[in-house]
Protein backbone atom coordinates (compact mmCIF):
# COMPACT_ATOMS: atom_id res chain seq x y z
CA UNK A 1 0.00 0.00 0.00
CA UNK A 2 2.71 2.11 1.12
CA UNK A 3 4.74 1.71 -2.88
CA UNK A 4 1.31 2.60 -4.38
CA UNK A 5 1.18 5.75 -2.63
CA UNK A 6 3.40 7.53 -5.12
CA UNK A 7 1.42 6.58 -7.86
CA UNK A 8 -1.58 8.04 -6.35
CA UNK A 9 -0.06 11.26 -6.66
CA UNK A 10 0.70 11.42 -10.03
CA UNK A 11 -2.50 13.08 -11.77
CA UNK A 12 -3.60 14.19 -15.65
CA UNK A 13 -4.09 17.50 -15.67
CA UNK A 14 -6.91 17.57 -17.74
CA UNK A 15 -6.54 18.97 -21.50
CA UNK A 16 -7.09 22.28 -22.53
CA UNK A 17 -7.70 21.04 -25.62
CA UNK A 18 -10.46 18.08 -26.13
CA UNK A 19 -11.48 17.51 -29.29
CA UNK A 20 -7.77 17.45 -30.31
CA UNK A 21 -5.77 14.04 -29.92
CA UNK A 22 -3.40 14.02 -27.52
CA UNK A 23 -0.84 11.90 -28.96
CA UNK A 24 2.81 13.10 -29.92
CA UNK A 25 3.95 14.27 -33.37
CA UNK A 26 6.36 11.05 -34.78
CA UNK A 27 10.09 12.41 -34.72
CA UNK A 28 10.28 12.70 -38.32
CA UNK A 29 7.11 15.35 -38.04
CA UNK A 30 7.47 18.19 -39.36
CA UNK A 31 6.63 22.01 -37.95
CA UNK A 32 3.01 21.92 -38.81
CA UNK A 33 2.46 18.94 -37.20
CA UNK A 34 4.37 19.75 -34.46
CA UNK A 35 2.08 23.05 -34.55
CA UNK A 36 -1.03 20.51 -34.62
CA UNK A 37 0.06 19.29 -31.64
CA UNK A 38 0.67 22.56 -29.43
CA UNK A 39 -2.43 23.94 -27.52
CA UNK A 40 -4.97 26.30 -28.67
CA UNK A 41 -4.03 28.91 -26.39
CA UNK A 42 -0.25 28.01 -27.16
CA UNK A 43 -1.05 28.77 -31.50
CA UNK A 44 -2.80 31.92 -30.75
CA UNK A 45 -0.21 33.17 -28.54
CA UNK A 46 2.72 32.81 -31.18
CA UNK A 47 -0.08 34.08 -34.01
CA UNK A 48 -0.48 37.06 -31.54
CA UNK A 49 2.71 38.41 -32.49
CA UNK A 50 1.84 38.22 -35.60
CA UNK A 51 0.14 41.09 -37.91
CA UNK A 52 -3.67 40.26 -37.99
CA UNK A 53 -3.57 39.63 -41.65
CA UNK A 54 -0.87 37.46 -41.81
CA UNK A 55 -1.68 35.15 -38.63
CA UNK A 56 -5.19 34.88 -40.52
CA UNK A 57 -3.68 33.86 -43.31
CA UNK A 58 -1.29 31.36 -41.49
CA UNK A 59 -4.71 30.03 -39.91
CA UNK A 60 -6.18 29.19 -43.14
CA UNK A 61 -3.00 28.03 -45.00
CA UNK A 62 -3.18 25.85 -42.31
CA UNK A 63 -6.36 24.55 -41.65
CA UNK A 64 -5.99 23.66 -46.18
CA UNK A 65 -3.27 21.68 -45.05
CA UNK A 66 -5.36 20.13 -42.57
CA UNK A 67 -8.49 19.27 -44.95
CA UNK A 68 -6.02 17.99 -47.57
CA UNK A 69 -6.65 14.49 -48.41
CA UNK A 70 -4.46 11.99 -45.68
CA UNK A 71 -2.91 10.12 -48.63
CA UNK A 72 -1.89 13.18 -50.49
CA UNK A 73 -1.12 14.21 -47.29
CA UNK A 74 1.77 11.72 -46.31
CA UNK A 75 2.99 12.03 -49.85
CA UNK A 76 4.05 15.78 -49.53
CA UNK A 77 4.83 14.81 -46.11
CA UNK A 78 7.59 12.21 -46.51
CA UNK A 79 8.84 14.58 -49.75
CA UNK A 80 9.70 17.59 -47.51
CA UNK A 81 10.82 15.46 -45.02
CA UNK A 82 13.90 14.06 -47.55
CA UNK A 83 13.76 17.90 -48.52
CA UNK A 84 14.61 19.20 -45.35
CA UNK A 85 17.30 16.95 -45.06
CA UNK A 86 18.47 18.88 -47.92
CA UNK A 87 21.63 20.82 -46.95
CA UNK A 88 20.99 24.78 -46.39
CA UNK A 89 22.17 25.92 -50.02
CA UNK A 90 20.65 22.64 -51.63
CA UNK A 91 17.07 23.43 -50.00
CA UNK A 92 17.32 27.40 -51.04
CA UNK A 93 18.84 26.05 -54.46
CA UNK A 94 15.51 23.72 -55.29
CA UNK A 95 13.30 26.70 -53.60
CA UNK A 96 14.36 28.90 -55.99
CA UNK A 97 13.95 26.15 -59.11
CA UNK A 98 10.36 25.04 -57.35
CA UNK A 99 9.44 28.84 -57.33
CA UNK A 100 10.68 29.49 -61.41
CA UNK A 101 9.01 26.64 -62.22
CA UNK A 102 5.79 27.68 -60.68
CA UNK A 103 6.00 30.97 -63.14
CA UNK A 104 6.65 28.54 -66.00
CA UNK A 105 3.48 29.39 -69.01
CA UNK A 106 0.57 26.77 -67.55
CA UNK A 107 0.83 24.36 -70.28
CA UNK A 108 4.58 23.98 -70.03
CA UNK A 109 4.69 23.09 -66.27
CA UNK A 110 3.32 19.68 -67.26
CA UNK A 111 5.97 18.96 -69.70
CA UNK A 112 8.79 20.29 -67.32
CA UNK A 113 7.54 18.43 -64.64
CA UNK A 114 7.50 14.84 -66.69
CA UNK A 115 10.90 15.49 -67.81
CA UNK A 116 12.25 16.17 -64.30
CA UNK A 117 10.38 12.89 -62.87
CA UNK A 118 11.90 11.21 -65.95
CA UNK A 119 15.80 12.37 -65.47
CA UNK A 120 15.20 11.18 -61.63
CA UNK A 121 14.37 7.60 -62.92
CA UNK A 122 18.00 7.54 -65.56
CA UNK A 123 21.34 6.16 -64.24
CA UNK A 124 23.65 9.07 -63.64
CA UNK A 125 25.47 8.75 -66.61
CA UNK A 126 22.43 8.26 -68.74
CA UNK A 127 20.66 11.39 -66.89
CA UNK A 128 23.91 13.80 -67.84
CA UNK A 129 23.50 12.28 -71.57
CA UNK A 130 20.06 13.59 -71.76
CA UNK A 131 21.10 16.62 -70.42
CA UNK A 132 24.02 17.54 -72.94
CA UNK A 133 21.85 16.02 -76.24
CA UNK A 134 20.58 17.66 -78.85
CA UNK A 135 17.05 16.74 -78.13
CA UNK A 136 17.03 18.07 -74.63
CA UNK A 137 18.20 21.47 -75.97
CA UNK A 138 15.71 21.80 -78.39
CA UNK A 139 12.56 21.22 -76.48
CA UNK A 140 13.32 23.52 -73.69
CA UNK A 141 14.13 26.86 -72.78
CA UNK A 142 17.21 27.86 -71.01
CA UNK A 143 14.90 28.21 -68.00
CA UNK A 144 13.51 24.87 -68.36
CA UNK A 145 16.76 23.55 -68.90
CA UNK A 146 18.33 24.67 -65.80
CA UNK A 147 15.34 23.96 -63.57
CA UNK A 148 15.58 19.98 -65.21
CA UNK A 149 18.92 19.74 -64.40
CA UNK A 150 18.57 20.94 -60.83
CA UNK A 151 15.29 19.69 -59.60
CA UNK A 152 16.31 16.17 -60.67
CA UNK A 153 19.67 16.33 -59.28
CA UNK A 154 18.23 17.59 -55.67
CA UNK A 155 14.64 17.32 -55.75
CA UNK A 156 13.39 14.28 -53.42
CA UNK A 157 11.79 11.38 -54.84
CA UNK B 1 -4.29 47.14 -62.20
CA UNK B 2 -5.46 49.33 -59.33
CA UNK B 3 -1.80 50.57 -57.36
CA UNK B 4 -1.51 48.53 -54.51
CA UNK B 5 -0.77 51.36 -52.31
CA UNK B 6 -3.18 53.44 -52.97
CA UNK B 7 -5.29 50.90 -52.64
CA UNK B 8 -3.89 50.26 -49.43
CA UNK B 9 -3.12 46.52 -50.40
CA UNK B 10 0.59 46.09 -49.88
CA UNK B 11 0.20 42.59 -49.17
CA UNK B 12 -0.21 42.16 -52.80
CA UNK B 13 3.32 43.62 -53.39
CA UNK B 14 4.77 40.87 -50.55
CA UNK B 15 2.55 38.20 -52.39
CA UNK B 16 4.56 38.93 -55.75
CA UNK B 17 8.18 38.88 -54.21
CA UNK B 18 7.23 35.73 -52.53
CA UNK B 19 6.03 34.06 -55.69
CA UNK B 20 2.28 33.64 -54.63
CA UNK B 21 0.83 35.15 -57.30
CA UNK B 22 -1.11 33.48 -60.02
CA UNK B 23 0.81 34.12 -63.45
CA UNK B 24 -1.79 36.75 -64.67
CA UNK B 25 -1.97 38.91 -61.56
CA UNK B 26 2.10 38.73 -60.81
CA UNK B 27 2.20 39.93 -65.08
CA UNK B 28 -0.52 42.54 -64.58
CA UNK B 29 1.35 43.52 -61.08
CA UNK B 30 4.59 43.83 -63.08
CA UNK B 31 3.19 46.15 -65.28
CA UNK B 32 2.35 48.47 -62.84
CA UNK B 33 5.37 48.66 -61.35
CA UNK B 34 6.95 49.75 -64.45
CA UNK B 35 5.08 52.63 -64.02
CA UNK B 36 4.67 53.28 -60.29
CA UNK B 37 8.16 54.16 -58.23
CA UNK B 38 6.37 53.80 -55.30
CA UNK B 39 5.03 50.18 -55.98
CA UNK B 40 8.67 49.68 -57.45
CA UNK B 41 10.75 51.03 -54.51
CA UNK B 42 8.38 48.42 -52.18
CA UNK B 43 8.37 45.90 -54.28
CA UNK B 44 12.37 45.87 -54.21
CA UNK B 45 12.80 46.26 -50.27
CA UNK B 46 10.39 43.71 -49.99
CA UNK B 47 13.01 41.98 -52.64
CA UNK B 48 16.14 42.43 -50.26
CA UNK B 49 13.74 41.01 -46.71
CA UNK B 50 12.98 38.26 -48.79
CA UNK B 51 16.36 37.41 -49.72
CA UNK B 52 17.66 37.65 -46.31
CA UNK B 53 15.21 35.25 -45.16
CA UNK B 54 16.09 32.82 -47.76
CA UNK B 55 19.43 32.90 -45.94
CA UNK B 56 18.27 32.40 -42.89
CA UNK B 57 17.97 29.58 -41.04
CA UNK B 58 15.47 28.98 -37.88
CA UNK B 59 17.85 26.96 -35.11
CA UNK B 60 16.54 23.40 -34.88
CA UNK B 61 15.24 22.31 -31.63
CA UNK B 62 15.12 18.49 -31.10
CA UNK B 63 12.31 16.98 -30.88
CA UNK B 64 12.34 15.69 -27.23
CA UNK B 65 13.55 18.74 -25.82
CA UNK B 66 11.19 19.27 -23.26
CA UNK B 67 10.67 15.44 -22.72
CA UNK B 68 14.24 15.23 -21.81
CA UNK B 69 13.93 18.84 -19.74
CA UNK B 70 11.05 17.45 -17.08
CA UNK B 71 13.36 14.20 -16.84
CA UNK B 72 16.17 15.85 -15.98
CA UNK B 73 14.07 18.27 -13.48
CA UNK B 74 12.41 15.07 -12.07
CA UNK B 75 16.21 13.02 -11.98
CA UNK B 76 17.62 16.30 -10.23
CA UNK B 77 14.75 16.47 -7.71
CA UNK B 78 14.95 12.89 -6.89
CA UNK B 79 18.65 12.85 -6.50
CA UNK B 80 18.48 15.84 -3.42
CA UNK B 81 16.07 13.79 -1.62
CA UNK B 82 18.30 10.62 -2.10
CA UNK B 83 21.38 13.09 -1.51
CA UNK B 84 19.80 14.27 2.15
CA UNK B 85 18.85 10.90 3.22
CA UNK B 86 22.31 9.56 2.43
CA UNK B 87 24.14 12.53 4.68
CA UNK B 88 21.94 11.89 7.35
CA UNK B 89 22.58 8.29 8.00
CA UNK B 90 26.29 8.12 7.10
CA UNK B 91 27.98 7.32 10.19
CA UNK B 92 25.42 4.60 11.05
CA UNK B 93 26.13 0.96 10.36
CA UNK B 94 24.43 -0.33 7.06
CA UNK B 95 22.65 -2.69 8.88
CA UNK B 96 20.43 -0.25 10.91
CA UNK B 97 20.72 2.39 7.68
CA UNK B 98 19.64 0.58 4.95
CA UNK B 99 16.26 -0.49 6.15
CA UNK B 100 15.72 3.00 8.14
CA UNK B 101 16.58 4.98 5.12
CA UNK B 102 14.16 2.96 2.93
CA UNK B 103 11.01 3.33 5.12
CA UNK B 104 12.02 6.99 5.95
CA UNK B 105 12.15 7.62 2.12
CA UNK B 106 9.24 5.98 1.25
CA UNK B 107 7.06 7.41 3.97
CA UNK B 108 8.50 11.23 2.93
CA UNK B 109 7.82 10.18 -0.90
CA UNK B 110 4.90 9.60 -0.19
CA UNK B 111 4.13 12.15 2.63
CA UNK B 112 5.82 14.70 -0.59
CA UNK B 113 3.28 13.19 -3.55
CA UNK B 114 0.43 13.44 -1.51
CA UNK B 115 1.57 17.41 -0.30
CA UNK B 116 2.22 18.11 -4.00
CA UNK B 117 0.59 15.79 -6.68
CA UNK B 118 3.20 14.98 -9.35
CA UNK B 119 1.00 17.15 -12.09
CA UNK B 120 1.44 14.84 -15.52
CA UNK B 121 0.72 17.37 -18.59
CA UNK B 122 -0.98 15.49 -21.63
CA UNK B 123 1.24 14.48 -24.32
CA UNK B 124 0.11 17.72 -26.36
CA UNK B 125 1.16 20.24 -24.27
CA UNK B 126 4.78 18.82 -23.45
CA UNK B 127 5.10 18.81 -27.26
CA UNK B 128 8.16 21.96 -28.31
CA UNK B 129 6.52 25.24 -29.40
CA UNK B 130 6.14 25.93 -32.77
CA UNK B 131 7.21 29.30 -33.83
CA UNK B 132 4.61 31.25 -36.83
CA UNK B 133 7.40 31.91 -38.47
CA UNK B 134 8.52 28.76 -38.97
CA UNK B 135 5.74 27.09 -39.67
CA UNK B 136 5.29 29.84 -42.35
CA UNK B 137 8.49 28.82 -44.10
CA UNK B 138 7.35 25.02 -43.60
CA UNK B 139 4.20 26.01 -45.45
CA UNK B 140 6.20 28.08 -48.59
CA UNK B 141 8.12 24.92 -48.80
CA UNK B 142 5.02 22.27 -48.91
CA UNK B 143 3.16 24.64 -50.96
CA UNK B 144 6.39 24.45 -53.59
CA UNK B 145 6.53 20.94 -53.25
CA UNK B 146 2.55 20.04 -53.15
CA UNK B 147 2.53 22.29 -57.10
CA UNK B 148 4.98 20.82 -58.03
CA UNK B 149 3.39 17.15 -57.94
CA UNK B 150 0.25 18.85 -58.70
CA UNK B 151 1.90 19.61 -62.06
CA UNK B 152 2.35 15.85 -62.95
CA UNK B 153 -1.41 15.47 -62.88
CA UNK B 154 -4.82 16.72 -63.66
CA UNK B 155 -5.65 17.80 -59.90
CA UNK B 156 -3.50 21.05 -60.34
CA UNK B 157 -6.31 22.94 -61.91
CA UNK B 158 -8.83 21.83 -59.33
CA UNK B 159 -6.69 22.87 -56.64
CA UNK B 160 -4.95 25.66 -57.84
CA UNK B 161 -4.41 27.28 -54.38
CA UNK B 162 -4.50 24.57 -51.82
CA UNK B 163 -2.36 25.24 -48.78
Amino acid sequence: MLLAMPLAGIQERPSQDGDRPAAQAPPSSNAIDRWNQMSPEERERELAKLPPARAKQIRQRIQRYNQMHPEEQQALRERYQTFSQLPQEKRQLVRARLREFRQLPAERRPIVHREVEQMRLLPEPQRQARLNSEDFRNRFSADERQIVRDLSTYLPN
Amino acid sequence: MNCPIESRDPEMLVALCAGQLDLKTAEALKQHLAACAACRSVAAEQAVVWKALEAWEAPVVSPDFDRRLYRRIDEGARLTWFARFLRSFREMPLRQALPLTATAGLLLMAGFLVQHPIIVAPAAQRQDSVRANQVERTLDDLELLRQFSAAGSASESAHPDAM
